[in-house]
């Protein structure tokens, strides 16, 4: 092993292992921080109400903040990797839009919460099946194309929710369709995350199989193809699982910006590479980003705040840091 | 009219007689009462086994009509920004300093949850957080006053649920009671047509299937979006409103306009309503009664004293307002 390697390989690990720890200790705070006062010694001397308070709500919230930020980092890196583009997120490919688009129909036309989460989630997926067929018809195969199509899909998803916007009443389902585009895991409990949960992990695990795959397509076209990847069925295949495993989250929660985007720009920046450790990491950031705004949404107020203006008041800053800190190093 | 008056007068006494000569609405006879099961306003069958005594509520309207079924002393937990809400600091401020489990939009089980309450009451719409509470263990009961009808439901199944049943039924007697005022003093009346100005906007406006268009109708008012299906505020133009050219405007209680803004506004100089003055805003400083609340048939009452003056007299609607809110809420209205 050559000495620069090895200098790599341990910072590295040293990153996983600062990351690892920190998510842990947002993980086992996030448990006990609330509303309702659970405790410790509640738990071990075996009250029932305790027990239930926290398998039914507590436990289910903080792992959906730990699978969703991780699921939201690992899709922000296959996309930033696919097309080529830092600035590449979830929403450049219409799923936010879709998912929002068909949360709005479920709102409005069936108000229970689990078709509320079915619509979002046939909202984003009918989203991305348009974003593929639009993009096969160019043959030329430029990467460029899905993400023109995912514009196109965005404008789509879009007419359609000021349309739904429009005939929502303005007291009720109005104010339910921009609460839900702004995220929250406050609605989250035991019984509605079991098959979205199942399903963000089965396709988490496919992609993190497929890293080699996703990681040659970031370099040209050509070389992938020398070394035997399909190239336009890889990019589709690996675009249509991070939008599964988007989906399967956003259902549930509503809109989360900015961590798809800032988790692998951050890992990359503080790992200088594109390997399989840097798509993990990112998506280690991304946990810890959610957990973390999460519990600031559930605690900085006497109401539950919207997720997403924390993670992006997280994000924001430490993501100018790392700018400044990389220029510095240069 | 003395006549009228007199009867009303009769009606007041007779509810004060109903109301001492049922001072029993208290726990004793709990024992006998208990268990009980009660279908809510969403089909459910719930269970009560004992006497509530830790209630919460995420909804201003069940919130007031608690109020009204002399329970407030037993809320654990109210809905968040309840001091937007007069009625509380009028009739029990201690509500305020209770802890908040959010609203319709976001309610906050855990909150909920952590006032340990063993009834609690919310709206129609939160029928899925509702089954997440049952299964922590609570006696939820969901309602959705929406009409009169359904408001009058609302009452009934609460008061059944909490062993205030005289109470509920002395509140369902006055607005049934008033109902049948308004229709005999303006009974053979010549309609006047209203339009009702929304909360956010003037241009939204109640159509029929709105508990708000009934509030005009009982009042004797013909609602001018009466054709509009829309079970929410209806968005309409001012061409539209200029097609109706109501004789009267009334705007809704929280409305974040004025009356002054109205009359000002150049796109209705020429409406009947605004040419004559004719433009009222229904008062906000008790409760909106242009919303489903217990008192909600005080809004028709106060419409027809604009709309019919000579007929629904100012002593007529001061006497009802000051009557109910000193009967079920313990205050009372300065005239």
């Amino acid at each position: 092993m050559r000495p620069s390697t090895a200098l790599a390989s341990k910072h590295n690990s040293l990153l996983f292992v600062v990351f690892g720890a920190l998510l842990c200790a947002l993980f086992i705070l996030s448990l006990f921080i609330g509303k309702y006062p659970l405790t410790i010694e509640g738990l071990i001397s075996g009250s029932e109400l305790q027990w239930r308070v926290f398998t039914t709500l507590r436990l289910s919230r903080v792992v959906v903040g730990l699978a969703g930020g991780f699921a939201l980092g690992i899709a922000g890196f296959i996309f930033q990797t696919v097309f080529r583009n830092p600035l590449a997120s979830p929403d450049i490919i219409g799923v936010s839009s879709g998912a929002s688009a068909g949360a709005a129909a479920g709102i409005l036309f069936f108000s229970s919460s689990i078709m509320v989460t079915l619509c979002a989630f046939g909202g984003a997926l009918i989203a991305i099946v348009l974003a593929i067929a639009f993009s096969v018809i160019d043959r030329g195969g430029h990467k460029s194309t899905v993400v023109l199509a995912g514009i196109a899909v965005h404008a789509i998803a879009q007419t359609v929710l000021m349309c739904l916007k429009l005939v929502a009443d303005p007291e009720k389902e109005l104010a339910s369709i921009e609460y839900w585009i702004m995220g929250s895991l406050n609605g989250i409990n035991s019984h509605i995350i079991g098959s979205n949960l199942i399903l963000c992990v089965v396709g988490l695990i496919l992609l993190i199989m497929l890293h080699r795959q996703s990681i040659l397509l970031s370099s040209s076209g050509d070389e992938a193809k020398m070394l035997g990847v399909d190239v336009t069925s890889m990019r589709l295949i690996l675009l249509g699982l991070s939008t599964l495993v988007v989906s399967s989250i956003v259902s549930m929660t509503g809109l989360i910006s900015f961590v798809g985007l800032l988790a692998p720009h951050c890992a990359k920046k503080l790992t200088g590479n594109n390997s399989v450790s840097t798509m993990i990491l990112g998506g280690l950031i991304g946990s810890c980003i959610l957990i973390l705004a999460d519990i600031l949404a559930r605690s900085v107020a006497a109401t539950e705040l919207p997720v997403s203006i924390f993670t992006s008041a997280i994000g924001a800053p430490f993501l100018v840091l790392l700018i400044f800190q990389g220029r510095k190093d240069t | 009219m003395k006549r009228l008056t007199s009867l009303l007068l009769v009606s007041v006494m007779m509810l004060f007689a109903a109301c001492s000569l049922n001072p029993g609405d208290t726990t004793s006879n709990q024992d006998a009462y208990y268990p009980i099961t009660v279908t809510d306003q969403s089909g459910r069958e719930v269970l009560i086994e004992s006497e509530p005594q830790r209630i919460v509520s995420c909804y201003y309207i069940p919130s007031s009509l608690l109020i009204a079924l002399d329970l407030d002393s037993r809320m654990v937990g109210i809905e968040d920004n309840a001091d937007y809400r007069p009625i509380y600091s009028l009739s029990a401020p201690e509500l305020l300093d209770l802890p908040n489990v959010g609203t319709v939009k976001v309610f906050d089980v855990e909150a909920c949850m952590a006032t340990e309450p063993d009834l609690v009451i919310m709206p129609l719409r939160l029928r899925d957080t509702a089954s997440v509470l049952e299964d922590l263990g609570l006696n939820v009961i969901l309602v959705n006053p929406e009409s009169q009808d359904l408001l009058i439901e609302m009452i009934d199944v609460v008061s059944r649920a909490t062993n205030k049943v005289d109470r509920g039924q002395e509140l369902i007697d006055f607005i049934t009671n008033t109902d049948d005022m308004l229709n005999s003093l303006l009974d053979g009346v010549d309609s006047h047509t209203v339009y009702l100005g929304g909360n956010n906007d003037f241009l939204l406006t109640s159509g029929n299937a709105m508990y708000q268009s009934g509030v005009i109708t009982n009042a004797g008012g013909i609602n001018v979006a009466e054709d509009i299906d829309d079970t929410y505020w209806a968005e309409v133009s001012y061409e539209q409103v200029l097609a109706w050219n109501p004789e009267y405007i009334i705007i809704a209680a929280n409305s974040q306009y004025t009356v002054e803004d109205v009359l000002a506004d150049e796109n209705l100089a020429v409406v009947d309503a605004v040419n004559n003055g004719n433009v009222y805003q229904l008062p906000s400083n008790i409760e909106a009664w242009d919303s489903p609340v217990p008192g909600g048939i005080l809004g028709s009452v106060w419409i027809a004293n604009v709309l019919y003056p000579d007929l629904v007299t100012d002593e007529i609607l001061e006497n009802t307002i000051e009557d109910y809110y000193e009967t079920f809420y313990g205050f009372s209205i300065e005239a």
